[in-house]
């Protein structure tokens, strides 16, 4: 009796909505399922993959883990990927935070066409500096090198970060700085200990989306990185491409081990991830 | 407060590490770039200036360089399209729906964030002509095609299979952009439309539409340069293959600037490169034309 009460509160589903509901989970169907299939294919041995490759396993593999790791030096891609992102993370962040505080607090003439410029950048493809810049790093020794790598990763993380984080201090409040300076706080003051705690959500939503997208980076990455020691993710699982790579389980489980930290963080951070990347998007 | 905030100095300490960065990293390679464009210019010898040469052989004699063109500027209108069309309702369709949004959402998203070097290869192993999709398809007695090694056709085949790989990956994004531009309108004034005796399509083209224009010029430029840019899906799926069929204009850089070692010709692919990302960002801001509105 209960029961019916409530049902008879709640608004029926109309069929128009099931329908949507249908489809969506159809299309998170096809989201999930090459995903999961990917970790299951990764723990079959060869043989089991050729014949039924959408079969469960017969028996599990752990085996081939151990091997991709170790035939595909992901140990040390993974170390020089962290290092990389890491680096690239910590200085764009600063750098980009600096010029934003100038851009979006500051009071001069240029600012906007400055703004302008950074944001035009965004604009260029990584590939046209591509010869240029590998010309240079050749001549100065810094290809082959992880430092060499960084340079262009945090040049060209800077025009997110700067458009992000001069839409957060645009925001802030005047009257903070305003009390800040009648009390005498310089202005490196005011940026370092008024500006940069405040946009704390800024910094961490950028920093986010600047090491997804280095930690991804394909073509650079393989242009200036000869030496298997220093490769980074991505370029290692290039090793199995090609008509002659046929080790498929192994493959598979080198691709699980290089997305599984990108996977672990967007769980924890999806939220932040997709209102940062909007509320930027939003706002210019 | 005025005086420490026009303080010169420190406004140039601010913005220099940014700015020298970006001219030294960007701005100077580009214009070597477009130097470089101009000279016959081999690894090891030092590039030598012949003018348009480049060009001329690039439009005239370069057969491969008019397939990568082509396959560009097709998979830039493809995804354009697909990506803007299928971005869009699936950010109306969510928005409509009364549980569940974030979960969907964050499924759709998510291959956005993974590397397409690692989806690149998962891929191309599920569209190899003998096994993957084509073994679960014998199961039901159908013969499939060869996917990324069939060549027949003005656009082949396996440029529609990375297409649609890349319509899976990365219409997330566009979802995303337009759900934020959506639930940023005001309830009010759908129900003041509702009252009034609008329909909800009538209220997606009057209301919904126009408001998100301006998301629209993001989302499109966004779209388009990606999508000119596109490298990593392509190189690990069919590295250009077969026979420089699916080369699109940043694999074929990257393969005459690096296996061929020939940087003169390469700089000047990424000079139309460049330029193409230019004019249809141009195109894209005056094509939509935003009208500004209350909200």
């Amino acid at each position: 009796m209960e029961k019916t009460a409530v049902k008879n509160r709640k608004k029926p589903l109309s069929p128009v909505v099931i329908l949507i509901y249908v489809i969506l989970l159809l299309l998170a169907v096809i989201y999930i399922a090459p995903l999961l299939w990917m970790l299951m294919v990764s723990v079959k041995d060869n043989a089991g993959v050729m014949a039924e490759p959408f079969g469960l396993p017969d028996m599990i593999h752990w085996n081939n883990y151990v091997e991709a790791w170790t035939l595909g030096r992901l140990g040390a891609a993974l170390l020089n990927s962290v290092l990389v992102c890491g680096v690239t993370l910590l200085v764009s962040l600063f750098f980009g935070a600096m010029a934003a505080f100038a851009i979006g607090r500051m009071r001069w003439k240029l600012a906007e066409a400055t703004h302008t410029f950074f944001l035009i950048g965004m604009m260029v493809p990584v590939h046209c500096i591509l010869i240029p810049l590998f010309v240079r790093f050749a001549g100065l020794g810094l290809t082959n090198s992880r430092f060499g790598l960084m340079l262009p990763y945090i040049t060209f993380s800077l025009p997110m970060t700067i458009f992000l984080l001069t839409g957060f201090f645009k925001s802030m409040p005047g009257e903070l700085f305003e009390a800040a300076a009648i009390d005498g706080c310089g202005i490196y003051r005011c940026f370092f200990r008024i500006a940069l705690p405040l946009c704390r959500t800024g910094l961490f939503v950028s920093g986010l989306m600047t090491f997804v997208g280095n930690w991804n980076e394909l073509l650079l990455a393989m242009v200036f990185i000869s030496d298997p020691a220093k490769k980074t993710l991505p370029v290692t699982l290039t090793y199995f491409v090609g008509p002659y790579a046929t080790n498929y389980v192994q493959m598979f489980a080198a691709i699980i081990i290089a997305i599984a930290p990108t996977i672990v963080v967007y769980c924890m951070f999806s939220n932040q991830i997709v209102e940062g990347l909007t509320t930027g998007a939003v706002k210019g | 407060m005025d005086k420490i905030l026009r303080d010169k100095k420190a406004i140039c300490i601010f913005i220099a590490p940014a700015l020298i960065m970006f001219v030294v990293i960007l701005v100077i390679p580009i214009g070597q770039m477009i130097y470089y464009s101009l000279c016959d210019y081999a690894a090891l010898t030092p590039p030598e200036f012949v003018g348009l040469a480049n060009y001329k052989k690039l439009f005239f004699k370069d057969s491969t360089f008019r397939i990568a063109l082509k396959n560009s500027i097709f998979f830039m209108i493809f995804s354009a399209v697909s990506q803007q069309v299928i971005g869009l309702l699936l950010a109306v369709l969510l928005t409509n729906i009364p549980k569940g949004r974030n979960v969907f959402k964050n499924i759709y998203y998510l291959p956005s964030v993974l590397s397409s070097a690692a989806l690149g290869l998962l891929w191309a192993f599920m569209f190899n002509p003998k096994i993957g999709i084509n073994q679960l398809l014998a199961k039901f007695g159908i013969e499939g095609p060869l996917w990324l090694m069939d060549t027949k056709g003005f656009i082949i085949l396996p440029m529609w299979v990375i297409a649609f790989v890349a319509l899976w990956q990365y219409v997330g994004q566009n979802m995303m952009l337009y759900m934020a531009q959506i639930t940023g309108i005001s309830k009010e004034i759908y129900e003041a439309s509702y009252i009034d005796g609008a329909s909800k399509p009538k209220a997606f083209r009057y209301i919904t539409l126009p408001l998100i224009k301006p998301m629209m010029v993001t989302s499109l430029s966004l779209n388009c340069i990606g999508s000119l840019k596109f490298f990593d899906l392509i190189y690990n799926m069919t590295q250009g293959g077969p026979n420089h069929r699916t080369e699109v204009l940043a694999t074929e850089l990257y393969a005459e600037g690096f296996n061929y070692f020939k940087y003169g010709y390469a700089s000047a692919i990424s000079v139309v490169l460049l330029v193409m990302c230019l004019i249809v960002t141009l195109l894209v801001k005056h094509v939509i034309k935003v009208e500004t509105y209350e909200s």
